[in-house]
């Protein structure tokens, strides 16, 4: 029979209705799988015999393509088969989509926006599944043994950290924009460009965009500016990063902001640059005082909180805690202010560089110690540029269950998923810079502007992240024991970090590739680890998996924290925690949830100097709990059903979910489980007095 | 019963000076347990100790409290049988 004969119309892709033509599979076949014609021709009459025989009328482009793919199928051409895959949805989930919300980013609000994002990251993942990524790092990722985070933005790079210094002295000259500005003269235009930059940052990479020393670099710009100014700039600063969720997918620009109340010794003499972007002949040590009165009403505005009373979710402020800050006049204040706000609002995070160590905190968690290159670039901060490329997650808990209690098999095991991430990595570099490659005229034009003369993107600098969900359960299931039980089963989770620090030194020395450790923030990877283990390892995973698995509110204990239930003083979390923080090159934290408790600022500075001086931890932060009230709009402490002003059941609960402040109707099942079971520390802060001098 | 932990790395330029003081301790009876940091046990228990310099030496009791310690640094074999003895 020919083609002519079959009264059939086919809509097709370009939403068109054409009349039928066999020729078309052929030529599909042709193109995309480079199949021989002569099976081409076969397979098409045979789809059209299929077809014909049913006595459709009316066909759909992507019914014609997986009619051909089941002949591929069935004459074992799976290469084939792969190659002519046909991306895209079930018209039940795209339904699902538009009608309810992504629950696997909190930070990903439910309107049009971030359903034309979430389509699109589904696309995306299949596609990287199938074309970026080998079959064994898909599979690997797709039943559970590793996590390849966010393989929605597989096109772009994962987190940054970035510099201010890059627009002060550039100004905004981004790629295929429709107007170009030179350098702010005017601290109002400096800090519109830093929004908008970060803004066009967040569409080039798929998390975190941390910026670095900020209350610094604007300090040149705010001398002559009265103290009410100064505030204004905070506020407008907060507000407009915390205000983005008209950006991409509706999303807020998940950002950080890094700040110092010293001047770190590493820009100490560096040449500052001044509105106009020229040097103002004075260095950044000089602008001390200015650089202080801009963080200090930066937390004014973060103790203030939203029009409602509520903590900025971003920017999210990170304090580094260096020796010099205690040298540095004035301290012991801000540090009772920013203590003040942890408390209050939650919303302080405290980085601690200890010795002569420096880092910039990029991600959630994500910090990188300054190396000998990175200080000549504090010269010229405008080129202290920072990305990791990928973040790829180790299910710890299933080597375990595979080991069945065999040492040698487990650290085999081990060595074997680490292989498998570095070449996962290896996959996703393969492919960006495949993108990088087409410069200007390619998809990641922003990332290549050379402005100083270097690609915008310091590619051969890049990170490589290998984070760890469930060291805990890990160890539970091989030892008998979780880490808080007994310093036997915590040193047996560091000879497991160890093993792993061991690896990425040997992968940087062997291959050239820096590939380090980082907490993995696994808001949804920590469930998504417990569900697949729960179907393929019970019962064990059953007796092993924390949560209640009657709601399925199930999860892993996060990277290598204690079991947030185990009733334990925070010191005593926050030290043994903090043991695992020298392994993790890529920065660390230790969460302290507060609940309703309001500790005074000086029990909570007396606890952070101690962190610092006593333990190795890297960072800290406290995390209060909130009900705010959509009715009159007013916040109260602790996590309730009902407002506490005006009984309105309107309400929402918040408070942090993993690196971020969010509303907890947003969250996925895991991690509501998780919240439930949190130990609160609302005993130990009690009435004893402190000072911080002694 | 104290006892005495050492931790040393292949290319460490004071760490033969450290195995020298830890033969001349076993010399004397003294318990000594030895870590590489470059193997994952080394490394776990230097991590455990908060050892961040090399060699370190440190002197623990029996329920593993650190009594004594010298990090980054190799102490005299008396030095740290007057440390065992005088704890």
């Amino acid at each position: 029979m020919e083609t002519t004969d079959l009264n059939l119309f086919v809509r097709t892709s370009e939403e068109t209705l054409s009349d039928w033509s066999r020729d078309r599979i052929v030529h599909a076949l042709r193109k995309e799988t480079l199949i021989d014609e002569e099976t081409a021709e076969e397979i098409s009459k045979e789809v059209e015999q299929t077809i014909r025989k049913s006595g459709v009328r009316m066909v759909t482009a992507p019914l014609v393509r997986e009619l051909v793919n089941a002949k591929l199928i069935e004459k074992g051409l799976e290469t084939a088969r792969k190659m002519h895959t046909r991306l895209g949805m079930p018209i039940y989930d795209v339904d699902s989509l538009i009608l309810h919300p992504n629950k696997e980013n909190a930070n990903v609000p439910h309107g049009p926006e971030a359903t034309n994002l979430t389509l699109a990251e589904r696309i995306k993942k299949e596609y990287a599944l199938l074309s970026v990524f080998s079959q064994d790092v898909a599979d690997a990722h797709m039943n559970g043994d590793i996590h390849l985070h966010d393989l929605g933005f597989i096109d772009r790079p994962y987190c940054s950290g970035q510099s201010l210094e890059y627009i002060k002295r550039f100004g905004l000259n981004l790629p295929h924009s429709l107007s170009m500005a030179k350098p702010a003269k005017h601290p109002e235009v400096l800090l519109a460009h830093l929004i908008k930059f970060a803004a066009a940052l967040q569409s080039n990479f798929a998390g975190a965009i941390g910026w670095d020393a900020i209350n610094i670099f604007f300090a040149p710009y705010l001398e002559g500016m009265d103290d009410n100014d100064v505030k204004q700039l905070a506020q407008m600063l907060i507000f407009e990063f915390s205000q983005q969720a008209v950006a991409r997918g509706g999303q807020a620009i998940f950002s950080d902001i890094n700040l110092y109340w010293e001047v770190p010794k590493h820009f100490e003499n560096t040449p500052a640059i001044g509105p106009g972007g020229t040097y103002t002949g004075k260095t950044y040590g000089e602008y001390e005082k200015e650089a202080q009165r801009f963080v200090w009403k930066l937390f004014e505005v973060y103790k203030e909180g939203d029009g409602a009373d509520r903590p900025f979710f971003f920017p999210k402020p990170i304090v580094h805690i260096t020796e010099k800050f205690f040298r540095t006049e004035g301290w012991q204040d801000f540090l009772y202010h920013i203590c003040d706000v942890a408390s209050d609002k939650g919303n302080t995070y405290f980085v601690f560089d200890r010795g002569e160590t420096a880092k910039i905190s990029e991600c959630c968690r994500l910090s990188f110690k300054l190396e000998e290159r990175d200080l000549r670039d504090a010269k010229e901060p405008w080129r202290m540029r920072y990305c990791a490329l990928q973040n790829v997650s180790l299910n710890l808990p299933r080597i375990a269950y595979v080991a069945k209690g065999d040492d040698a098999r487990l650290f085999d095991l081990l060595t074997e998923r680490f292989v498998l991430a570095v070449r996962a990595h290896k996959e996703k570099r393969g492919f960006l810079e495949k993108l990088l490659a087409l410069g200007e005229d390619g998809p990641l034009s922003l990332l290549t502007m050379k402005q100083d003369d270097i690609p915008y993107l310091r590619f051969d600098l890049a990170s490589h992240l290998i984070g760890m969900v469930g060291l805990n359960e890990m160890v539970q299931i091989h030892t008998g024991e979780e880490l808080h039980s007994s310093s036997k089963a915590l040193k047996f989770g560091l000879k497991i970090i160890s093993h792993m620090n061991i690896l990425t030194e040997k992968i940087k020395r062997n291959e050239h590739i820096k590939v380090v450790l980082e907490q993995t923030p696994a808001e949804s990877t920590s469930y998504r680890f417990a569900r697949l283990d729960l179907r393929y390892f019970s019962p064990q995973s059953g007796r092993v998996v924390k949560g209640d698995i009657a709601s399925g509110e199930i999860y892993y204990t996060n990277s290598t924290h204690l079991n947030v239930h185990a009733p334990m003083n925070p010191i005593e979390r926050v030290t043994n925690e903090g043991k695992f923080h020298p392994l993790i090159e890529a920065g660390s934290i230790s969460h302290i949830w507060l609940g309703e408790a309001q500790p005074t600022k000086e029990a909570i500075a007396d606890f952070v100097i101690k962190t610092f001086r006593y333990t190795k931890n890297d960072q800290i932060a406290f995390s209060p709990e909130f009900t705010t009230c959509n009715r009159c709009h007013r916040t109260s402490r602790g996590l309730m059903d009902t407002c506490a002003y005006c009984n309105s059941t309107d309400v929402d609960g918040i408070t942090r979910i993993t690196g971020y402040f969010t509303k907890v109707s947003s969250w996925n099942k895991g991690k509501l489980g998780e919240l439930k079971d949190r130990y609160r520390n609302e005993e130990y802060f009690g009435d004893t007095p402190y000072a911080i001098n002694e | 019963m104290n006892t005495v932990k050492i931790f040393y790395k292949d290319d460490c330029p004071m760490c033969p000076m450290a195995k020298r003081l830890k033969d001349s301790l076993i010399k004397q009876e003294i318990a000594v347990s030895e870590y590489d940091v470059g193997t994952a046990d080394g490394l776990a228990e230097a991590t455990f100790y908060g050892v961040m310099a090399l060699p370190t030496i440190i002197i623990e009791d029996d329920t593993e409290n650190e009594v004594n310690g010298w990090r980054g640094m190799v102490p005299k074999v008396e030095e740290v049988i007057n440390a065992i003895k005088g704890s």
